[in-house]
């Protein structure tokens, strides 16, 4: 049963086994395998359950339905924007398909620097078959490489650069193209055609338009999660409260720490550590249309400049990235007649992103609202480095792909790059948040996961150290930045979690 | 309840905040509006504006997010930020582009959309405040329009610019939504038949 609880009116008040908090990569997982596990479960999602019907593939009617704060979340200082998903499925609905499994040297790295001796390539191996069997991991083919991307492959095999083709989530994919304003045709095997579906037909009861606000975690008894119903615009509409004895908060990795901060729970350590695999599109300009925007969206995966067996912490990866009208012009720096010069050229315009996997930290506190919560971020000298040195290899690539005019978006005069210019003139400017449309789809690591409590937040079950019976299953458990996309990493550490309550670890009697 | 009780508490100081950057701002609203900037700078840095959040609640029940005189200084705004310079180009007032911000605006959190009238107001009064020039927005020709714009996108200030990208965003969110525009870009639209009639101009 899926209810969209603006629909019903009313309050609810209902008890169950277990209540997931969030519909997302973790939770859709955890709940599907404790419903079919015979627990009795009850998630809440905040967003609108929105279906294949509702994605009209428009700008302007998906960004607000899909995306927190219609695609505008930022930072504090208002130098990143976050991309995260609102809506039954969370970010799963609007992600571009990419599914590898944890890098092994970042599973090495959590187990040596962050007391998780249990987290071994065998002991996810079975969560990892699970979610690629569930979600229909498969290679992309080469006739579903788009023309973008074949473009920017030929561009990294004439530098001589590492990069292949990845796998992905989809089934009977058209190439349509409009994946991240939802799948118009229900080829993306996201969780809201997958996962959730499941646990509905396990029994699992899913409520939409449900916002779980605080969690009561006394030292015995039942756990009570209290909420409000809403609608789009957040304005409460009736309230929650659901008894259960066991929670798992899927709510990613903004709204989980700001709800345990709201609860009291979790410890110092909720909200620190913050990683968001910073991330910036420099813009190419080809002499003919290709309209990168027609197929699938990301294929092709350039890991030449990340080498995690040698340094774990540090890289980063370049990976195209096409947008719409609205998405590009956002991305184009500068206003009136100087910005129409480069959106003319819409057609002829592919991206490569760089996208960095991040020692900076920042932080997530609670905001004065519910819909707001404050989120700090700024570089590190490192990864500034990082990421002008990425920007410059983004604009090597495109050139050698075939780009005539490149663009790196500095916010106070763009760098414009014709065929054969310096690109050393990209180190001269100031790289950090603020100077350049920085954006990241990937917030992790808020509630992280860690054998010791005074550094971390759960254990290596997901578990919050010191609070039985509440368990956190989406990507703010990652110890460190992944360092690659992380929707399986999410499902897979969310599907041992849900196997490890079954197996009736610390599940509360109450 | 007591999020209607602190909404209820706001809506005085939301009455007079739209009040005191009024078109029709005398010397003596001036001086006040000048010396309530440090205030507002200081409010947004808060992030979130519970006088204006309880504006935007209300707005709720008039099925619009923005005000007449807010909805003309947004119309303004959006055609210099999205000018093309080409003679046919649709100009925004015979476009669905206001009316599609709007409807975005409406969709938000209060949390989120609070402060954005109120930016409005401040980008229109933005010669008099930051350049120095009595004149509002809507007054200049289009050349210092540009300027003006042009002061707050290099502001020394991250607030002005950060406000600046914020309003830049919302209109190129309306206006690169429009099918008309879709051409002058050579963006072939939406390959669903439903979005293709539901995009129809009307």
């Amino acid at each position: 049963m899926i209810e969209k609880l603006l629909e019903r009116g009313g309050d609810l008040s209902t008890r169950a086994d277990v209540c997931v908090i969030g519909s997302g990569a973790g939770g859709a997982v955890a709940a599907a395998v404790l419903a079919a596990g015979g627990r009795d479960v009850v998630v809440l999602e905040q967003g609108e359950h929105w279906t294949s019907r509702d994605f009209t593939q428009r700008e302007d009617e998906m960004l607000p339905r899909l995306f927190e704060e219609a695609g505008m979340r930022q930072t504090v200082d208002g130098g990143i924007t976050i991309l995260q998903g609102r809506s039954v499925g969370g970010s799963t609905v609007h992600n571009l398909c990419y599914a590898f499994r944890t890098p092994p040297a970042i599973l090495r790295m959590w187990r040596e620097e962050h007391a998780l001796p249990e987290l071994t390539d065998a002991a996810l191996a079975e969560s990892f078959e699970r979610v690629e069997t569930n979600l229909r991991v498969k290679p992309i083919r080469e006739d579903e490489v788009n023309t973008l991307n074949r473009l920017l492959r030929s561009g990294a095999q004439k530098l001589g650069y590492s990069g292949f083709v990845t796998q992905h989530n989809r089934e009977n994919c058209v190439k349509a193209g409009y994946c991240l304003l939802g799948c118009s045709y229900d080829a993306k095997q996201s969780m809201l055609v997958t996962y959730v579906p499941r646990a509905s037909e396990a029994g699992a009861r899913v409520f939409a338009n449900a916002r779980a606000e605080r969690i009561e975690a006394p030292p015995s008894g039942a756990r009570r999660v209290h909420g409000h119903i809403v609608d789009h615009a957040g304005r409460t509409r009736g309230s929650i409260v659901v008894e259960a004895r066991s929670v798992v908060l899927a709510a990613g990795a903004v709204a989980s720490p700001d709800l345990l901060l709201r609860s009291g729970l979790g410890g110092p350590e909720v909200g620190r550590h913050l990683h968001l695999h910073p991330s910036v599109m420099v813009a190419g300009y080809w002499p003919e249309p290709i309209h990168a925007y027609r197929g699938i969206p990301q294929s092709y995966y350039i890991d030449e400049f990340i080498d995690l067996e040698r340094d774990p912490h540090t890289g980063y990866v370049l990976m195209p990235i096409s947008g719409f009208p609205v998405l590009a012009a956002v991305n184009v720096p500068g206003f009136g007649r100087e910005h129409f010069r480069e959106m003319r050229d819409f057609s002829k315009l592919g991206g490569l992103l760089v996208l960095l996997h991040d020692r900076s930290e920042g932080s997530v506190r609670s905001g004065r609202s519910l819909g707001k919560p404050e989120i700090r971020y700024a570089l590190d000298a490192g990864d500034r480095a990082q990421l002008s040195l990425g920007l410059r290899h983004c604009a090597e690539v495109l050139f050698a792909a075939g780009a005539k005019r490149v663009v790196v978006p500095f916010l106070s005069q763009p760098l414009v790059l014709e065929r054969g210019a310096d690109l050393a003139a990209i180190a001269q400017r100031e790289v950090r948040e603020g100077t350049l449309p920085i954006a990241s789809t990937h917030p992790q690591s808020t509630c992280r996961m860690g054998g010791d409590p005074t550094t971390s937040v759960v254990n290596a079950f997901g578990e919050l150290h010191g609070t039985r019976g509440v368990f956190v299953a989406d990507m703010s458990v990652f110890p460190t930045s992944l360092g690659a996309p992380p929707q399986i990493t999410t499902a897979a550490l969310a599907d041992r979690t849900a196997h490890h309550i079954l197996a009736g670890g610390s599940e509360r009697t109450g | 309840m007591y999020r209607r009780q602190n909404r209820m508490s706001n809506h005085r100081s939301a009455a007079s905040l739209r009040a005191l950057f009024a078109p029709a701002t005398t010397r003596r609203g001036f001086l006040r509006l000048a010396g309530t900037t440090a205030a507002f700078t200081a409010l947004s840095q808060v992030r979130v504006m519970p006088a204006a959040a309880a504006g935007v609640a209300n707005a709720g029940a008039s099925g619009r997010f923005f005000d007449d005189a807010e909805t003309e200084i947004l119309t303004q705004l959006m055609q210099r930020i999205t000018d093309t310079g080409l003679p046919d180009a649709p100009r925004v007032r015979d476009t669905r582009a206001v009316a599609t911000v709007d409807a975005v605006c409406l969709g938000l959190d209060p949390a989120v959309s609070g402060v954005l009238p109120l930016a409005l107001r401040l980008f229109e009064w933005g010669p008099l405040l930051f350049d120095l020039r009595f004149a509002r927005f809507s007054e200049l020709p289009d050349a210092e329009q540009d300027a003006s714009l042009r002061s707050w996108m290099t502001s020394r200030l991250a607030l002005r610019r950060m406000a600046f990208l914020g309003v830049r965003n919302l209109c190129f969110m309306g206006w690169y939504s429009q099918p008309e525009v879709w051409p002058l870009i050579g963006y072939q639209g939406p390959l669903l038949r439903r979005a293709a009639a539901a995009t129809t101009p009307t």
